[in-house]
This record gives structure tokens, sequence and C-alpha cells, in this order.
């Protein structure tokens, strides 16, 4: 009997949970509203401060936060539009925006946003056929890493104006340290976008205007001669192994640089008093641009979702200058607002100057749906031609081939 | 499996009862069919829902175009006939795939046998003191996490920090980026496996060598059989059965290769250590091209199959 009873109390409990969560349309202002935000990595487990300041502000609106771990998040979010079982809003990684617009899984950016508010590498990652889908949330960039102390040792020209300078320096660090001048990732999952930059800054791409691979140009047989050119020559490690990370030999004066973005500041920063003071970043070298890589994260609201329109108000939150500059407070996260660098400590710090002008000449990948597929083909023609396996003009005839197969397919 | 289930449970003894009519008969068999089914039932249910028809699905998946825009409504996927398998042969990623796994399980099955039955006689013999320990030695490998293992390998072949390397410097070797360099990756893979592996293998082993009865080792003793005569003579026979086992066991295993290379080298370097298994699942997880991955899998299937039949022939024949 008693029994009884208390399983009734958790029926009736879990569907008054039932309504409570699901049942709200439209989400009314007044209404009491629950929405659903999952989020990756660092993100997800600070995400909670953001979600209180939110519902400060809206006292209706409660935000659960649900973190993933980013070597799941990809799949679990299609997963979860193939059942039907989308959050409101999710972050997504730049490059899978493709992916779910196809899917037609997310909503589209109501006109309150403003692309101009935004850096246009990053909200360029949101667009989809004409169509704004997304809305900037961090950003990254990728700028140049070097020791200051090695370089100055070396009498290595810091930082390299041009290729010509970044290879002279690669090369006079080595004779300092002995094994290599700078540190890069032949075989990591990145390996694209550490190649990139190089293709951009010769003036080269993956596609022109109207979508047509353009990668066996001379201008991305230049930038792969270059970019093995530090292999061939012996200036990077070839054999970095899987899973180990490029500071590892920052660190112990194995070579003086390297590519990355703004996550190993932290980085090297807890590294503790062996490198300190020892290192600096500086912007791109320049060929005939210093174009970078820009990555980072989106806010999309899944058009599943019953509550809309509490899920725009959070995402615009979200996006807000102010937000922007709290949520760097809390995970250091780099605002895509602009205006968010305009004060404070993002205005006045040195490095963080470094990555704001890198920003504003940073591109990304081409929002295709098959960009992660072609972007793993285009990591092993990289490899190859690196390890010599291939030359320069074979990896590009073949990533032309494998793109003419997987960009233009529809 | 099916006496414990069908029928014998329920009677406690044979039918005496000599009034038993043809219908009471039929009447009792028809409720011990039923009560096995009863028993067979979850069994077969979760058998039937998450394994007989997830298999069914994916032959059928493999022979259409299911890819991410059929996730969200599986009507979008077309049939394609065999397209996926005409793909696959002309996709050098999978025939790398194809030729690791090969190299993987002719040398690693091979070797992984031939350790364990070695350490199984070591420790079948009266010789070998602090059996015990051995035994657990060899075996705890098989029972700790396989990628918690594939991680601390990692770290011990590094080429700047692990300790085999540390160790090659300190006797004046150079270092050895093992799992970085194209001839070397898979070696060093597969001696992890064996390393892996050789426990189990050796269990069996021994309740091989134990079943050998005494009298048949004596006898050939005292034929003047020297110690390897009569383990090539006497022992190898009599534990085919045991061998035909271990071989089809553990290449069905090795034919699925994953964990290792996932984690240790990512399927590099130059795709030098990717498996068919690995393919498949960036294909059907990573890039959700569900239809092709499917067509993997069959593959996969067919080599397991033909391996296992052959496998079987081979220690059939021979007796």
């Amino acid at each position: 009997m008693r029994s009884m009873r208390w399983l009734a109390a958790v029926l009736a409990a879990a569907l008054l949970a039932a309504c409570g969560g699901g049942g709200d349309e439209g989400g009314g202002t007044d209404q009491p509203t629950t929405i659903t935000v999952w989020a990756m990595g660092a993100e997800g487990e600070k995400l909670n401060t953001l979600a209180t300041e939110f519902t400060r502000q809206n006292p209706s609106i409660t935000v659960r936060v649900t973190p993933i771990t980013w070597d799941v998040a990809h799949q679990k979010l299609i997963t979860s539009v193939a059942g039907r079982q989308t959050p409101d809003v999710s972050q997504l990684g730049t490059t899978w925006m493709a992916e779910f617009a196809k899917l037609g899984a997310l909503e589209e950016v109501p006109d309150s946003i403003k692309a101009a508010d935004f850096f246009e590498g990053a909200w360029n990652t949101n667009v989809v056929e004409g169509k704004a889908i997304g809305v900037p949330w961090y950003v990254e960039t990728r700028v140049l890493y070097y020791r200051t102390d090695l370089a100055s040792k070396a009498g290595a020209k810091m930082p390299p104006a041009s290729w010509q300078e970044l290879q002279d320096a690669a090369t006079k660090i080595k004779k300092v340290t002995g094994k290599y001048g700078i540190g890069m990732l032949p075989n990591a999952a990145g390996t694209w976008q550490e190649f990139m930059p190089f293709v951009w800054q010769n003036g080269g791409d993956v596609v022109d205007a109207s979508g047509n691979p353009t990668l066996n140009s001379p201008q991305v047989v230049e930038a792969l001669e270059q970019y093995t050119a530090f292999y061939k020559q012996g200036l990077a490690p070839k054999n970095a192994t899987q899973g180990f990370a490029v500071e590892s030999g920052f660190v112990a004066g194995d070579y003086g640089m390297f590519f990355s973005g703004p996550w190993h500041v932290g980085i090297l920063n807890d590294t503790g008093k062996r490198i300190e003071g020892k290192w600096a970043i500086a912007p791109m070298p320049r060929e005939q641009a210093g174009t970078s890589f820009v990555g980072g994260s989106n806010l999309v609201v899944f058009n599943a979702s019953n509550n809309k329109d509490a899920a725009w108000k959070f995402v615009e939150f979200a996006a807000r200058p102010e937000t922007q500059a709290l949520w760097y407070k809390t995970v250091a996260d780099l605002p895509a607002n602009k205006a968010a660098w305009d004060s404070g400590e993002l205005a006045a710090q040195e490095d963080l100057k470094v990555f704001r002008a890198q920003l504003d000449d940073a591109k990304s990948a081409p929002s295709v749906a098959t960009w992660e597929q072609f972007a793993a083909k285009m990591n092993d023609q990289i490899e190859r031609a690196a390890l010599g396996r291939s030359t320069p003009q074979e990896a590009a005839a073949a990533m032309q081939q494998d793109a003419q197969g997987l960009l233009l397919q529809k | 499996m099916d006496r414990q289930t069908a029928g014998e449970l329920p009677l406690a003894a044979p039918p005496r009862v000599t009034t038993a009519t043809a219908g009471a008969r039929r009447w009792r068999s028809l409720r011990e069919a039923l009560t096995g089914y009863g028993f067979a039932a979850p069994y077969l249910l979760l058998f039937t829902v998450f394994l007989a028809a997830p298999i069914v699905a994916s032959l059928v998946i493999s022979f259409t175009d299911f890819s991410l825009g059929a996730i969200d409504d599986p009507a979008d996927a077309r049939f394609v006939g065999l397209q996926n398998y005409r793909d696959l042969a002309a996709d050098e990623k999978f025939r790398s795939a194809a030729v690791n796994t090969a190299y993987f399980v002719a040398a690693g099955v091979p070797l992984t046998m031939a350790a364990g039955l070695a350490a199984a006689v070591g420790l079948n013999s009266q010789v070998v003191r602090f059996r015990a320990l051995f035994r657990v030695g060899y075996y705890t490998p098989v029972v700790m996490s396989i990628v918690a293992i594939a991680v601390v390998w990692r770290y011990l072949l590094d080429v700047d920090v692990g300790l085999l390397n540390n160790a090659l410097e300190a006797v004046g070797l150079p270092r050895v980026a093992w799992l970085s360099t194209p001839g070397l990756a898979m070696p060093s893979i597969i001696l992890i496996a064996v390393w892996r592996n050789l426990g189990f293998a050796m269990v069996i082993f021994l309740a091989g060598l134990q079943g050998i009865p005494q009298e048949t080792s004596e006898a050939a003793r005292i034929d003047g059989a020297g110690r390897w005569q009569e383990f090539r003579h006497v022992t190898l026979p009599l534990l085919r059965p045991t061998l035909a086992f271990v071989a089809v066991v553990t290449s069905a295993g090795y034919l699925q290769l994953f964990e290792e290379p996932f984690v240790m080298t990512g399927g590099g370097p130059v795709d030098r250590t990717i498996s068919v298994a690995m393919h498949m699942y960036e294909q059907g997880f990573g890039f959700f091209n569900l239809g092709y991955a499917g067509a993997i899998a069959y593959v996969l299937f067919v080599a397991i199959l033909v391996l296992t039949v052959l496998q079987l022939r081979l220690f059939r024949s021979a007796t």
C-alpha cells in the first residue's frame, strides 16, 4: 500500500516535470520557461556562470546546461537531430555548420542580431547558402609563438615578416637548439588548419567564388612547397607522435617557434618558471597577405525547440559585448563581438592585441557539409607531401581530385 | 543452452502414468515447449532487438546511399545496388586498411599463439617456481582496459619522453620513433597486442595441457622420446582442438583491430596502421556515411567468416 502511494507520487512528479519541460508554447516573457543548452569542453563546465546571470536578468527563464565532451559532441548532436531530441540551444564547432544546415535542423538568425558586430571570418562560418543560421560565440585564431631567448641567441630577426624570414629564423634557431627550428604537426586532425594559412597568405583558396575547387593552382602548390620545406630541410620534426602536444618541445628547447591559438598562452603560463618571460607571440608572416585561420564556436537554435523566443534571447545575451567580456574573464575565450575588445583587459594586454589584430585578417573553411570528410583527405595529402612520399604538385592534384568528388557533390 | 531452458527443468521425473491419453500428452509437451520459450524469451527479445535487427538493417543499409541527409528521415536514402561495394574496391584508404589488418592478423595470431603456448608449457612443467605469480602476471593485461593500455604504451614508446627510448639512449643506442616511423608503427602495435592477449591463449592452453593424459606422455618417454619429440608428436597433436579454438577466437578478435591504432597512432603515419574497423568507424560515425560503413562491415564480416571456416578445415583435415 505504502509503495503504491510512493509510486503514484513519483508518477505525478514525472508528469508535472514533463509538462513543465516541453509544454510551454512560445515562451512568453512572464510564463516560466526552461531552455536546454548544450556546450562542450571548458565552455560546458563553466556555462552555469552565464546561465545564472541570464536568469537574474530574465527571472522567468531557467537555463538547463548539459556539458558534453568534444570527442562525442558531433555524434551526439547528429543523433539528437535524428531522434528529434535536440536541445533548444547548442554550441557548434565552426566547421560543422553546413552539416546541420543540410539536416535542416537550425533556425535562421533573427534580424536583431547584426553581422557587422562580429569578426567577418567568424560570422562567415555561420552563413550557409546565403542564410545565417548561427551566431559567433567565441573565436580563436592562429599566431606565431616564439622563444625570445633562442631567437636572440640565434640572431634571428623576429617576428618574421615573410616566408623567407620565417625559414631563415627556423634555420638559425635550429643551429642553436641542435634539433629543430619550428614545431609543426604533419599528422594531426588539425593539420589542415596549420596548412591553410600558407595557402591564403599566398593568395590561394580551397574554392573560388562560385564554389569550384582551386586546389591545383600554383598558389597552393607554392604553399605546399613552403610548408613541406620545413620538414625536408629538417627544420621541423617529422615524427610528432599522435596525441602529443606541440608545447613540450617548445618548453624543452627542441625548437623555438610554433603556430597555435590563444589557448597556448594559458598552457605556456602554466608551465611555470622554465620559460617565463622567454617567449612572445607575433602575427602571421606576410606573403601576399598575412591571413590566419579563424575557428571557435557558434551558438545555434534548433528548429525543433518549443521555446524559440527564449532560446534566441539567450543567444542574444551571450553575444552581447558585456557578456562576452564576462565570458572572457570566466574561461578566457576570445570574444567574437568586436565591441567587447574596446575596453578593459581585452583592450590593454599586449598578447591580446596580437590576437585582436590577427582576427581582422583570418579566414575559415568553406561552409560545405562534407568539409570534415574532405579535411581528413587533405590531411592525408599534406602528411604524404611532408614526409616526401609525394611531390607538392602530386599532393595538390590529389587534393583537387578529392575536392571535386566531395565538395561539389550536393 | 537448450537443455537448461527448454524441457527438462519443469519435469522432475519421467512420466509413468499409464492412463495418460494422447491428448494429455500433447498438452504436456505443449506446456513444456511454452515453458521453454518462456525461459528463453528475455534473451530472444534482447537478441532480436539489439543484434538481429541491427544486423539485418545494416545489410539493407549497405545497399543504399544512407548518409547525413537521411539521418532525420531514412526515407531519403535510395537503393544503389552494389555501388558502395564497388566504391570500396576503388577506395585507396580501404585498401591500406585491408592490407594493414591482414598484416596484423597474419603476424599477430601466430605470435600470440606461440607466446601463449610457450607460457602455458612453462607453467605446466614442474620446473618453474612461483607459478601462481607468473600466471597472474601474464593474465593481468587481458583484464585491463585496452584504452588505458594503449595510452600507457603510447607514452612508453614516445620518441622524446618514452621510457623505452630513455633506456636505449642510456646504453648508447639512438632513439627510435616507434609509432611514427611508417615501417615500425604496425610491428610495435603487433607486439603490444601479443603482450596483451597471450594471457588469454595461455589460460586456454593450460586447460588443454592438463587434459592430456599422463599415460600418453609417460608411454612416449618410455619409448625413448626426448622433450622436443614428446612435445611435437604427443602434446601438439593432442592439443589440436585447443589450438583450433584459440586460433579462431584470436583471429576473429584481431580482424576487428581498433583501439590500439585509434588511441596510439590515429591510423598514421601515412595510413600505415589504419584498420578496417577504424575506417568503418570514421565513415560511419565520423562522417555518417552509414551505407558505405555498412558495406565495410559486411566485407569484414565475410572475411572473418571465411577465415574461421578455413581454420576449422585446416585443423580438422590434419587429424
